[in-house]
């Protein structure tokens, strides 16, 4: 069928601010249905207020809303855009259920517009746990016995009948959020009320337990003419129990039989024609019982996903892109696949390589909530690896995590073989390790005691695999497959210290170990493999991914590698650039980096450069097949990004664009004879280095907080007495402030230091000034060494000592002083022309008591990039692109021709406030307060022609509403009780009641604000929970103690996450929600389309 | 496979794989050269063959126990074979039909082979081809090799063990005698597979469900109409069919006759069926004027239904011509149009010789079409009841997707007058697809 003709444009729903289950995969697939369409020339609207989104950029789509996802807005867009369809399918759970809230509203029908790719209908049969499981045993499958409830004692019944463990599903979440694994009665009591609250229309699904069977997923498409082919299946490692998102997982799936597998897929298509998906892919899940052969139905989704971003990468199939065009009626056999040119996308792809997805979890960051893993998302990112086999994706998979292990590698700690077991039992997101070090263990029983040379694992290794599978419910293949992995460890730590031969070299690289690991193995040196290897020509060969297995000639050059086999495709050569990726999703190191990479690549390819992309996050539109020149799914370590730049015989290459990851690596990239692009790696680092950084800002001329490093508890303690409390102190060389914290007293110092790191005068605490009641600035800026250009001065909303990417902020500031603006710009200057920055400088300032203070200087992209790239209507990464390729920023007209050299962007859409979006609500029980550790994974944009406005957009875009009116409860600290005073004063002129604890009520009350006493939980009840529960309280403002403080107010803002009423940790933030209230309450919808 | 055995995969155009050996025992070297010189090497059903590659990426028992592939030398493209071990008892060449000769591939060649434990029932892939006699090499750049064969063409190998000197000139000498080994063009290997005497498969019960099959299938059997009322008589020509085409039919309940490819029309109008199938089988169509002769006696006097190779039988006898292709298609994955309908399907295919449209007389119209090269998938002729398809409706491996054609076969039978059979039921033998191509009447269903 040919595509439809009656309709000309299509509003395009983007999945908002990034979350734990919804991440930038809906940025790619977004991105790539936008382009499809316009290709196919129909005119595209997109809504979508995450501005770290490629798919925002202008250009991208014909008018671009960075308006929060929510009825009014979008009904403002449909009334300006008079869109004749809407497609809610590539932008994950939020926009499904944005179209139904639409559908419900009514504003579909009144505006007469179509919803395509999947039906309404659709859409609520999938969602909808009762009417999918009465559809699947209509189609004659199976459904896990469950029951539907809507009240607790329903819930019990239910137990009764199946026993424990028990699956506990709320309705209508995102990525199973708020789901969980009862195991014992009081926990099924529990998870069944929070499910239940969870849950938009208050229904839970209580389910038989699964768990321990196997987990398939398939993804599958289905046109409007009922053709369907399953695009790619995936076996999940782990087996059930663990969120699919969470488990590692391989494709295509390697233990059933063609029999199983054919009853699956055939089951998979029968489930979209029965949901009645007839334009677009779906993912289908099923568990798998090999000892009786019952398979079981688990849900589906019916809209591009994560597992759909993946299938994509890991099969060459664009899924999205090949929705988007079934959506507007193409059928399957009439979309080309892009990536042969010769097939058409009705040709199921065919893999000749293993695909493994290793998740990323942030240990570090919510101890608590990584207990254990269960059917609630909890990873922020994941990397992809191919190989030829499994045991080399694997190993690759697991490096590109970037969570410090070289591949497959054993657990040291613990030492103990029953701690380990109970790891394994657990459900542990480090299992996977205590696995192989108990297999490896097993694998050295075996060689004492009958010496190495059988290929296959002895007695001792089968009986553990036997242990391992009963434990785990992993399948023995991949158990097997480790041991062979812990033989062949054994074979090479064997030939140490010499390195192993060639043959045994070249199975180890076909085995996917690095050199390092070779290295730590028969104990040598990393470059001793190195160079061995070298010598006896063993070196990476590459193969295209083609979704066909070598039947036909692919045209895009994607690419993985191999060891010992044909090497395809011919090197871009020496007009290339190599642009090294930001790799899995991290807190710290999410979307931003990756779009910075994504739009480098467009833009030396606008000035006729071939781009060379090497990334290992397959979420990401950085990863897609048609962004760069050529693509490359390789871990982002030193040793396999110079195996690509050989490849290639590229010499340039760019690290300043995907955060830290590529930094890392700049020195080895260096020596092995990369030209790093832009500032150059010496100069980075000396921005890194502290005493060469406390330098250059006395010899400027400027001023920074008092610092100081100590190697020893003792020296801290003198440090901090020295500079004076607050000190903020953090270990040297983290990321997203890891392990820092803010100590107002020394016993707050000395309990840090009882929970610091490794203490010692190699790995020093930095001890700095805190600068109490600051307000801090940053700045993103692009210089080619003469010419600055400031793209534009943000403002932070909270106070210093918040991170700054948890930070709210302004753009422009809104507390504005001319003085220090200039003060900042012309700092900017001096440090990027002293340091000789080419590219990017992102300076954070902060100011107390009208004084300027630098705090950090990085010379690369900075998160704020794109945001400020949009709200600027300059793009900073193309600025950079040009400078590198040797425009200056006076040729391209962001200096003035004459004049100081310095150029500074402006708000083109009023004002522009990022939001920062949490996921706190992922890990029950966490505190969710803000400090200097970096913990959000996303963040929003509001634009408005106030800060007001733009503020109260980017507040609802995160998902909080601010109350027109109410109760507001106030408890704050001592430092704040001056400052929150005219904060509460507007809030009761506006009309809110009040309430606080008996401390700060007796502030307000000596102010003349007349506040209702709470209690607190342990001065009795009814205390501030019994009233938060109750519904009573609209907002709470709640400026907590240290960090190492006992206090008692942690539980409040867990309360309040779960029962969703906005809070502020500070006094700033609750200032800036006045205004925003302020605008809530004049009731003005308007959205504004990106200029 | 303690003990690593090196070998090699020697092609006829001078490539040489080098790899570990598995399954049966190989021939030296010298053995094989031996073999080739001697002039007996086509009595050789493993070994040597015709090297081709096959993208399913889950399978391997079907496809080297299709007959099908007799004469060639099987690679997988999918790098991890042996995953989940192998059924020691059932097999796409029977016997469980009633069939004595359970004929294989000539050699598996695979990159990479699992020889960890497998689930109770099942025995590893290794100790299945050594009881069967199936020599096989891992460890080899699959890839390259594909690559090789997509630009040069599906050509003629050997696997033996590796030379343990003078390997080049060894090597070169066994290249340029496979360039005078048979080719598949023009091989006719008929004599070595199917049944070689009748055998007769009365319907099977209503509470029968097929043999070998998994619950799903005894499910739709069940269910299915044909357990109520039974199906046609139906013969089957084995040319060397796969056991599931002998399984899809019972499950629709059908009787059937089974004779061996030597039979001659008479023979299969003796039999009393109402419509004949003709099955897939190995080697090139083109030299089998008997089959080819036999079946132009019965085209319009019954139902005719072939299946890959007795599709390209049935375009011989019509008077079209078939060609050898580059590489051909085997894999799970190919995409196929209705042309009636429009409507695409995946599809389980194993062919190297094809269809040449232009050589087709008119009433044969073209009735499925490859939706990647455009290339003919099968035929149809309304007024003879003629069906053919190039895939293989009866998958194993792969989809089920037009699985549905069986049904529809015996429609159109019953549409030709075939006399004894009761009208269809709803629902027909698969309760959730209708005879026809799925779809086609579903809209009403949601």
């Amino acid at each position: 069928m040919p595509k439809r003709t009656d309709i000309s444009s299509i509003l395009l729903i983007g999945s908002g601010p990034i979350v734990i289950g919804q991440a930038c995969e809906f940025d790619y697939s977004g991105n790539q249905a936008v382009k499809a369409l316009k290709e196919e020339g129909y005119r595209v609207i997109l809504v979508n207020p995450n501005p770290a989104t490629v798919m925002t950029t202008p250009g991208t789509a014909d008018a671009i809303y960075m308006d929060p996802l929510e009825v009014p807005y979008i009904e403002d867009i449909i009334r300006r855009e008079q869109p004749d369809a809407v497609l809610a399918t590539m932008g994950g759970q939020t926009a499904l259920n944005l179209a139904m809230d639409l559908e419900a509203a009514g504003v579909f029908a009144r505006y007469g517009v179509e919803v395509i790719g999947a039906s309404i209908d659709s859409i609520k049969l999938a969602e909808d746990r009762g009417e999918f499981k009465k559809l699947v045993e209509r189609l004659g499958l199976e459904s896990p016995r469950s029951a539907l409830v809507t009240s607790l004692a329903e819930a019990l019944s239910a137990k009764a009948e199946y026993g424990l463990p028990l699956i506990i599903r709320p309705s209508y979440t995102l990525g199973g959020k708020g789901g969980s694994i009862a195991y014992t009665e009081e926990e099924a009591r529990e998870a069944i009320e929070h499910a239940l609250s969870e849950s938009p229309v208050h229904t839970a699904l209580i389910e038989e337990s699964l768990i321990g069977w196997q987990e398939f997923e398939l993804e599958v498409m289905r046109d409007a003419a009922d053709n369907a082919v399953v695009v790619c299946s995936i076996e999940n490692i782990d087996p059930m129990g663990v969120h699919t998102g969470d488990s590692i997982t391989v494709a295509p799936v390697q233990t059933l039989s063609d029999r199983e597998y054919q009853r699956m897929r055939t089951a998979s298509i029968e489930i979209l024609r029965g949901v009645g998906v007839d334009c677009g892919g779906s993912n289908v899940q099923f568990a798998y019982n090999p000892s009786d052969g019952r398979m079981i139905v688990i849900e589906m989704n019916p809209r591009v996903s994560r597992s759909s971003a993946l299938a994509s990468k890991a099969t060459g199939f664009p899924i999205a892109r090949a929705s988007a065009r079934l959506a507007v009626g193409y059928t399957l056999d009439e979309v080309i696949n892009d990536i042969t040119g010769k097939t058409v996308s009705s040709f199921e792809p065919a893999l000749d390589y293993v695909a493994v997805k290793v998740p990323r979890f942030e240990l570090e960051k919510f101890p608590a909530g990584y207990v254990s893993l269960g059917t609630q998302m909890k990873s922020v990112g994941e990397s992809l690896a191919l190989g030829r086999t499994f045991p080399e994706a694997l190993n690759k998979a697991i490096r590109a995590a970037e969570y410090g292990f070289d591949g497959l590698e054993e657990l040291t700690v613990p030492e103990d073989d029953g701690e380990l077991r109970r790891i394994v039992a657990a459900l542990h997101p480090r299992r996977i390790f205590a696995i192989y070090a108990l297999l490896r263990r097993a694998v050295a029983r075996d060689v004492a005691e009958r010496g190495l040379s059988p290929t296959a694992p002895g007695a001792a290794a089968d009986a553990e695999i036997e242990a391992i599978a009963a434990a785990s419910g992993y399948d023995r293949w991949f158990l097997h497959n480790f041991a062979r992995l812990a033989l062949l460890e054994a074979e090479i730590a064997a030939t140490g210290p010499a390195p192993p031969d060639a043959s045994l070299l070249l199975r180890a690289k076909q085995a996917g170990l690095t050199d390092r690991r070779i290295g730590v193995l028969v104990g040598a040196q990393r470059a001793v493999i190195a160079d061995a290897r070298e010598a006896a020509g063993i070196t990476a060969a590459y193969h295209f991914v083609d979704t066909c297995a070598g039947e036909f000639e692919a045209e895009t050059p994607y690419f993985y590698s191999s060891w010992g086999e044909t090497d395809e495709g011919t090197p871009v050569g020496g007009e290339g650039v190599l642009i090294v990726g930001s790799g899995p999703n991290r807190i710290g190191q999410g979307l931003e980096f990756d779009t910075c990479c994504t739009l480098s690549s467009m833009a030396y390819r606008r000035l006729g450069r071939k781009t060379v992309m090497v990334n290992s996050n397959p979420e990401t539109v950085s990863t897609d097949f048609n962004v760069s020149d050529r693509l490359y799914i390789e871990p982002l370590t030193g040793e396999d990004v110079i195996a690509v730049m050989r490849k290639e015989q590229v010499s340039q290459v760019v690290v300043q664009l995907g955060g830290q990851t590529p930094l890392n690596m700049a020195e080895e990239l260096e020596a092995a004879g990369a030209e790093i692009v832009g500032t150059t790696v010496a100069s980075i680092q000396d921005a890194e280095d502290r005493e060469k950084f406390s330098r250059l800002i006395h010899r400027l001329g400027l001023r920074q907080p008092e610092n100081r490093m100590a190697g020893s508890a003792d020296a801290v303690r003198s440090a901090a007495e020295e500079i004076g409390y607050p000190v903020l102190v953090r270990p040297s060389f983290v990321l997203g402030g890891r392990s820092m914290a803010i100590a107002y007293t020394p016993e707050e110092l000395d309990a840090f230091l009882s929970e610091a790191p490794v203490l010692s005068p190699d790995r020093p605490i930095l001890v700095d000034q805190f600068l109490e009641d600051a307000f801090e600035y940053d700045v993103d800026a692009v210089s080619d060494g003469i010419n600055v250009y400031v793209g534009g001065l943000m403002q932070h909303i909270e106070a210093a000592g918040i991170h700054s990417g948890d930070s709210a902020c302004v753009f422009p500031p809104f507390k504005s002083d001319r003085t220090l603006e200039t003060e900042m710009v012309a700092a900017t200057a001096a440090i990027a022309r002293d340091i000789g920055v080419s590219g990017f400088l992102n300076i954070q300032f902060a100011v107390q008591a009208g004084r300027l203070y630098v705090l950090e200087v990085n010379p690369r992209a900075s998160r704020t990039v794109p945001f400020l790239s949009k709200a600027s209507g300059v793009d900073l990464v193309a600025a950079a692109v040009a400078v590198w390729s040797g425009q200056t920023l006076r040729d391209q007209g962001l200096v003035a021709p004459d004049g100081d050299g310095i150029g500074v962007g402006s708000c083109i859409t009023g004002w522009a406030v990022k939001e920062a979006m949490f996921s706190f609500d992922r890990f029950t029980g966490h505190d969710p307060l803000l400090g200097p550790e970096m913990r959000s994974t996303g963040e929003a944009i509001g634009i408005g022609a106030d800060f007001g406005e733009a503020f109260a957009k980017a507040s609802t875009a995160t998902g909080t509403h601010l109350p027109h009116e109410g109760r507001v409860f106030v408890a704050v600290n001592d430092h704040d009780k001056e400052t929150i005073l005219p904060v509460v004063q507007d809030l009761v002129g506006m009309g809110f009641s009040v309430a606080a604890t008996r401390g700060t009520a007796a502030h307000l009350f000596d102010h003349g604000i007349l506040a209702e006493v709470l209690l607190k939980v342990h001065e009795g009840r009814p205390n501030v929970v019994d009233h938060i529960r109750s519904g009573r309280i609209d907002m709470m403002i709640n400026t907590p103690l240290g960090r190492y403080t006992r206090s008692d107010d942690g539980y409040l803002r867990v309360e309040a996450l779960r029962h969703r009423i906005p809070y502020t940790t500070t006094t700033s933030a609750a200032r800036a929600a006045v205004e925003a209230i302020r605008h809530v309450r004049r009731g003005e919808i308007t959205a504004r389309i990106l200029p | 496979m303690d003990n690593q055995t090196s070998a090699v995969l020697v092609l006829a155009d001078g490539r040489v794989f080098s790899g570990v050996a598995f399954g049966a025992s190989l021939l030296s070297p010298e053995q094989a050269l031996a073999a080739l010189d001697g002039g007996d090497a086509s009595s050789y059903l493993a070994y040597f063959g015709e090297v081709v590659f096959n993208t399913a990426m889950s399978g391997y028992p079907e496809v080297l126990t299709d007959p099908s592939y007799t004469g060639q030398i099987v690679a997988m493209t999918y790098p991890q074979i042996g995953n989940y071990g192998i059924d020691a008892v059932w097999s796409e060449s029977g016997p469980e039909e009633g069939r004595t000769r359970l004929v294989k591939v000539a050699g598996l060649v695979v990159r990479e082979l699992y020889e960890g434990p497998v689930h109770p029932g099942r025995i590893s892939l290794d100790a299945y081809l050594r009881e069967n006699g199936i020599p096989a090499i891992t460890g080899i750049d699959t890839r390259a090799l594909t690559l090789h064969l997509r630009k040069n063409g599906s050509q003629n190998a050997v696997i033996c063990g590796a030379a343990d000197g003078g390997e080049e000139a060894l090597y070169q000498e066994l290249s340029s005698r496979l360039s005078r080994f048979p080719a598949m063009e023009g091989r006719g290997l008929l004599g070595e597979v199917g049944t070689t005497t009748l055998v007769e498969l009365a319907a099977p019960d209503a509470s029968d469900a097929p043999d070998g099959r998994d619950s799903s299938d005894a499910r739709d059997s069940r269910e299915g109409a044909s357990a109520h009322h039974p199906g046609p008589h139906l013969a089957l020509y084995d040319c060397g069919a796969k056991a599931n085409i002998v399984r899809e039919l019972r499950a629709l309940g059908c009787r059937l006759s089974i004779l061996p490819s030597t039979a001659t029309a008479q023979e299969i109008r003796d039999t009393g069926a109402e419509a004949v199938l003709l099955s897939n089988g190995p080697g090139d169509p083109a030299v089998l004027t008997h089959q080819v002769a036999q079946t132009r006696e019965l085209l319009g006097e019954m139902p005719v239904l072939g299946i890959c190779l007795g599709h390209q039988i049935i375009a011989e006898a019509v008077g079209g011509r078939t060609s050898k292709m580059k590489f051909g298609h085997h894999g799970v994955n190919h995409p196929v149009r209705d042309e009636i309908t429009r409507r695409v399907f995946v599809t389980s295919q194993n062919h190297g010789f094809t269809v040449e449209e232009e050589s087709l007389p008119p009433g044969m119209d073209v009735w499925f079409r490859n939706a990647n090269d455009g290339s003919v998938e099968g035929l149809r002729d309304e007024a003879r009841a003629i069906r053919t398809t190039q895939f293989h409706p009866e998958s194993a491996p792969g989809p089920a997707d037009s699985r549905w054609i069986f049904a529809a076969f015996l429609e159109a039978i019953r549409g030709y007058g075939g006399g004894a059979v009761a009208g269809p039921d709803e629902p027909t033998g698969d309760a959730k697809r209708p005879a026809g191509p799925p779809g086609s009447t579903r809209k009403g269903d949601r």
